[in-house]
């Protein structure tokens, strides 16, 4: 049933005047997330304050089966967050309060509209910090860290958001609420909560998570190196890797994105063909052993320019350029295209040289920001909108990068998520009878198919009636029947 | 009984139709599950042969149980009948090791201990150590989450698995994730097969991160003239920076083994800063090396894992650790039961070995089971014998997460065929 007045008024009962969005105007504020190139206007934004609800608003949009899309900050990068042109958009910032903070079972009890970094902040006085540390983390939220799975720099020790979410409290697509796991581990059942993380809002609007939280290391020791070749770079990795080191962040940038950064925030990075920075945390005696290792480790490798951080100040310097490197690239280009994609880290070299041969080949620059400890790519393609056909151009670029990822036995996208933008790519990666069998979970918790639709799984919608992977039969997206 | 016998091998025959090769023949008693001694034992050789013989059984509405190194078939409800025990044990291949990128790819019905003998020649290893590593193998080790007591550092399997092939129970063989550390692609069916008790899927080959092998290893061990101390020695060992790889509880009477790994130098050095900090807290404290390191863990898990009888996994909030014991010894003394417990006293996880009249065993575990609200703790039957396990649930209140639990398991096994009645809930 389309979204009509009376079903406007509805949602206003729930949420107040205050809470509904429904002026074209005002809803453009919401067409799309921090992928620009996705627009969608939503039928009606609603902005409710607790649990109760969110949980009022999605038996509405059951009753009348309408599709309904959950937003946090809008800092994401697949279009995951884009509102259905039918449906109601649910944002989640104002549901921002800390309810609990449990130090001695070192946990935090939070509403997803949070900012990341203000859950460190809150625990900070005590000694603790939530571990995950995306790029974005000043501006974005814990419940789209939850639906994305979000990673960070530091995540090659520390993981990805799903290691250091132990319970939250979600509002299914029918309207019913659950609670999967809590402060305590191990609830007995089947791990839905692991599942749930990642699930880029497809499967439940979450509206509490209990988030772990770790004891600032004793020791944190943070490097920069200089190298004549990314190669020569990659080398140092695979060295330390077989030294049996697991730094907390290891980071590659190539000559374009080091140059940005210097342009932007002037980190004071060598100019160089590339950097490594490397930082080892833990006690003391055991990271002052390791960092002398790291450090002949990038003399063997011949790496120069050393710099050591000898304060944090000098720490966070390093990591602004670090950071800024995504940001940086407007100034030596018009745009950029931010790709992600994941190759298993020794296969660095070949899918390097492949992407050079490509920058020479397309006529684009490509910038590249390495998470080189796990594997993570992020190649920046640079263009100029002014130009016809470049922006064209620069997508293909991305999209034939994904496919070197794919040959080297990587992933789609290491951090920033399926959705909708890369929906229609999930048949590279994985066969139809591993699409039919996300289906059946996707079935398993929204036989209606209204929580956040076309994301993640293609869909003819989405992907067109082109003969190929997988389109679901009318019976089965409506829950009727499905496939085994 | 002719005509049984002969049922019984037109199946045997049917199957190995279907995997293409001689893979079944018919159960004997060491076959039994829990009691029940299953029509056909189906061993197959290749994973595409396993997802056959499952194929095979949901298209004759048969019943399967899978079974690795069988070091866990007393989980769970007591088994009915069972149609089909399929044996991993022909799927023992390390399918890939690749050491540069600190990844490997194993087949279901590979041992754990061989396993790790082979990523020990890179110095690295899959950083699980759970009870019965020698025959335990790792489709196992998944299905049921299991981990040891090196969990306080590396976590659990559903931390370290990155990618799975699973055969559904129509046959299908289907992927999640892959064979990298970082990936957000799709649904991590991974992730929910994990623990799942084989009501699913079936498990054919998983992929791990690994870690590096540590050089050395030291381990504290500090004795407790009070349990009532123990929140605060192990408080006070988790609190420092030194980061160990394992924080154990064991009562009675009171103990904590913790356990450094790293290079030789540091590992003695935060053990001997840990012993001064633990005399601090007010226990005894000695660092163990060697031949007596490995023996006073061998003890430890002895210590509940040896042997038939009740183990309850108790799981509660760290800062309930002393007043949970202090309970404990008062109602097993109430009801005449030996206890005997081991666990992680960093996380909460605890392993409680039960002896005494089973009608007292099964009026302790619903005590314990009321002193916990839902997220805060759990109480599960690990291993028990069948009186035991009628008296009362296995698992316990699964809170009202259960109803989707059952929708999973209604669209991942329509028939209801695989390991029918003994996953979580009786799913």
């Amino acid at each position: 049933m389309p979204v009509n007045a009376q079903f406007l008024a509805e949602l206003e009962r729930v949420v107040g005047p205050d809470g509904l969005v429904r002026d074209e105007g005002e809803l453009s504020t919401y067409e799309s997330d921090g992928l620009v190139s996705h627009r969608s206007r939503p039928r009606a934004a609603v902005l409710p304050e607790t649990a109760e609800q969110v949980q009022a608003v999605v038996r509405l949009c059951h009753r009348d089966r309408v599709p309904f899309v959950a937003r946090g900050q809008g800092t994401g990068l697949s279009a995951g967050a884009l509102p259905h042109p039918d449906g109601v958009l649910i944002v989640m910032t104002r549901m921002n309060r800390v309810l609990d903070v449990d130090i001695p079972n070192q946990r935090i009890t939070v509403e997803p509209g949070i900012m990341n970094l203000e859950v460190t902040r809150r625990v900070a006085p005590d000694g603790y910090y939530y571990a995950p540390d995306p790029s974005s983390q000043v501006i974005c939220s814990i419940g789209g860290n939850v639906a994305e799975n979000s990673g960070g720099a530091h995540c090659l020790k520390y993981g990805f958001t799903v290691h250091h979410v132990v319970g939250v409290e979600a509002v299914l697509a029918d309207g019913e609420t659950v609670h999967l796991g809590g402060p305590a581990l191990d609830s007995p059942g089947l791990d839905l909560l692991g599942v749930l993380v990642g699930s880029e809002g497809t499967l439940a609007v979450v509206t509490k998570v209990v988030l772990r939280l770790l004891r600032r290391p004793e020791s944190v020791r943070t490097l920069l190196a200089a190298f004549d070749s990314t190669d020569g770079a990659g080398n140092a990795v695979s060295d330390v890797i077989a030294a049996g080191i697991i730094p907390a962040a290891i980071e590659m940038m190539d000559r374009t994105t080091i140059r940005a950064a210097e342009a932007a925030v002037s980190p004071g990075f060598p100019d160089a063909e590339a950097v490594l920075i490397v930082e080892l945390d833990g006690p003391g005696p055991e990271v002052a052993a390791q960092f002398e290792q790291i450090e002949a480790i990038c003399d063997r490798n011949r790496g120069w320019g050393v710099q050591v951080a000898r304060d944090e100040d000098q720490r966070a310097r390093i990591w602004r350029g670090r950071k800024a490197a995504f940001a940086a690239m407007g100034r030596v280009a018009p745009s950029y295209y931010v790709q992600d994609g994941v190759i298993p880290r020794s296969t660095l070299p070949e899918v390097l040289r492949r992407i050079r041969d490509l920058e020479k080949r397309s006529g684009l620059t490509i910038g590249n920001v390495f998470h080189a400890g796990d594997g993570n790519l992020h190649p920046l393609v640079c263009y100029d909108d002014a130009v016809e056909g470049q922006a064209e151009l620069a997508e293909e670029v991305a999209t034939e990068i994904l496919s070197y990822c794919l040959d080297a036995g990587g992933s789609l996208t290491g951090e920033h998520g399926i959705g909708a933008d890369k929906a229609c790519h999930m048949p590279k990666m994985f066969d139809e009878a591993d699409l039919a069998t996300m289906r059946l979970l996707r079935l398993a918790f929204d036989p209606a198919d209204i929580c956040n639709p076309d994301k993640l799984l293609p869909t003819p919608r989405l992907c067109g009636e082109v003969p190929g992977p997988y389109r679901a039969h009318p019976a089965e997206a409506a829950g009727l029947a499905h496939r085994l | 009984m002719t005509e049984v016998v002969g049922l019984r091998d037109a199946l045997i025959g049917q199957i190995d139709a279907c995997a293409g090769g001689a893979v079944a023949r018919a159960g004997i008693d060491g076959d039994a599950v829990d009691g029940v001694v299953p029509g056909v034992v189906a061993e197959p050789a290749t994973p595409e042969a396993a997802a056959a013989v499952l194929g095979w059984a949901s298209e004759h509405g048969r019943s399967v149980v899978v079974r690795g190194g069988g070091t866990k078939l007393g989980w769970g409800a007591p088994a009915g009948s069972i149609d089909v025990l399929l044996s991993t044990r022909g799927l023992g291949a390390v399918e890939a090791h690749r050491h540069g990128d600190l990844t490997a790819t194993v087949q279901a019905g590979a041992v754990l201990a061989d396993v790790n003998a082979a990523l020990a020649v890179h110095r690295q290893w899959l950083p699980l150590d759970p009870p019965h590593a020698e025959r335990a193998t790792i489709g196992g080790i998944v299905a049921a989450n299991d981990s040891g007591p090196r969990r306080q550092r590396h976590g659990a399997p559903r931390d370290l698995i990155i990618g799975m092939t699973l055969a559904r129970a129509d046959g299908v063989t289907a992927k999640s994730g892959g064979i990298v550390v970082k990936n957000v692609a799709g649904y991590d069916l991974a992730r929910l097969l994990t623990g799942s008790f084989g009501c699913l899927g079936v498990i054919l080959t998983a992929t791990f991160k690994l870690a590096p092998a540590a050089e050395a290893s030291r381990t504290v061990r500090v004795t407790l003239s009070e349990a009532g101390r123990i929140d605060r020695v192990a408080g006070a060992l988790l609190a420092g920076g030194s980061t160990p790889t394992a924080v154990e509880l064991a009562w009675p009477p009171a103990a904590v083994l913790v356990r450094f790994e790293s290079a030789a130098a540091g590992a003695a050095a935060l053990a001997e800063q840990a012993a001064a900090l633990a005399r601090d807290a007010g226990g005894a404290a000695d660092v163990l090396a060697e031949a007596d390191e490995a023996e006073a863990w061998r003890r430890h898990e002895a210590r509940v894992f040896e042997g038939e009888g009740t183990i309850v996994k108790l799981v509660v909030l760290p800062s309930d650790l002393s007043a949970t014991l202090a309970w404990l010894d008062e109602a097993s003394r109430a009801r005449s039961i030996e206890c005997a417990l081991a666990g992680r006293a960093g996380l909460g996880v605890l392993y409680l070995r039960l002896a005494g009249p089973v009608p007292a065993q099964a009026s302790l575990v619903r005590a314990l089971r009321e002193r916990l609200d839902p997220g805060r703790g759990s109480a599960v039957i690990r291993q028990a014998e069948g009186e035991l396990r009628s008296l009362v649930d296995v698992w316990g209140p699964l809170g009202d997460g259960f109803p989707l639990m059952r929708q999973v398991k209604r669209r991942f096994d329509p028939g209801r065929i695989l390991n029918p009645g003994r996953g979580p809930g009786g799913l």
